[in-house]
């Protein structure tokens, strides 16, 4: 999420690419429209968010606090999106993926219930 | 099988909520595939979705329990999401009015349909493949 924007930022307001924001748990600096065109609301090193918009109510947020991305949705159209979860009100968003978000971060968390079945998988085998 | 089950579990919540607009008390009828679901779930104490179809109805508004959401609208199930102590964890949306909703998998859910949603995110075969070319 957009917290602050950088003098270079100011200069060019016709020019929302040299906008930028600093990642809440990492302390990157990112700018603000991914490489293809869409604005971006996570970091797309670690893809944590901040916490700026109330979906329950509308509007902007009070809480401001760390987002933490908990899930990966899938499309009808077979795209990706990020469900965050804000540690510390506990509310859910979800966001679409850009294009240069982590790919290990992603896959990570889409095989992360396999590594912990609540059920034996091998019985599946025999269906 | 959670990794740190040893730990100890969060103690959950008492739940207060009370099913009487249902006129059943017992049971509640899923939205989507009429089964006749009971409230008792073994696992868990917060029932909220059908075993059968994993639906659930948009009810609550911030606080989980507290039937406050006007909305009423279906919440079918989004995509799986696991929780530090490794307990799989549902998350629904609301396809009237887009909320986003968490809540534990009971222990008569359907493992079949529980299995297909942990597997949704990789029958795109592409993106294996793009995360080891970033190494």
């Amino acid at each position: 999420m957009s917290t602050g924007t950088t003098d270079s930022g100011r200069n060019h307001p016709a020019s929302p690419r040299v906008d930028t924001f600093g990642c809440v748990r990492c302390g990157l600096t990112v700018t603000t429209v991914d490489p293809a065109g869409d604005r971006r609301n996570h970091c797309p090193s670690c893809l944590h968010s901040r916490h700026v918009v109330d979906h329950v109510e509308g509007g902007p947020s009070e809480c401001g606090a760390r987002m933490s991305p908990i899930s990966i949705a899938v499309l009808r159209n077979g795209d990706w999106m990020l469900v965050h979860r804000c540690i510390r009100c506990d509310e859910l968003t979800s966001s679409a993926i850009a294009p240069d978000d982590n790919q290990l971060i992603l896959i990570r968390m889409a095989v992360r219930p396999l590594a912990q079945p609540p059920f034996p998988l091998e019985v599946f085998g025999e269906l | 099988m959670g990794r740190h089950r040893s730990s100890g579990r969060r103690p959950q919540r008492y739940k207060d909520v009370t099913h009487g607009r249902t006129g059943r008390g017992d049971a509640f009828r899923c939205v989507a595939c009429r089964l006749d679901v009971p409230l008792v779930a073994p696992g868990t104490a917060h029932r909220n979705h059908c075993p059968h179809c994993l639906t659930s109805l948009h009810l609550d508004r911030r606080v989980p329990g507290d039937r406050a959401a006007e909305c009423r609208g279906r919440m079918t199930v989004l995509s799986m999401s696991v929780r530090a102590d490794g307990e799989w964890q549902l998350i629904h949306q609301c396809r009237s009015c887009g909320k986003l909703g968490a809540n534990r998998i009971a222990g008569d859910d359907n493992p079949l349909a529980l299995l297909r949603l942990a597997l949704r995110p990789l029958t795109d075969s592409t993106r294996p493949i793009r995360a080891l070319l970033t190494l």
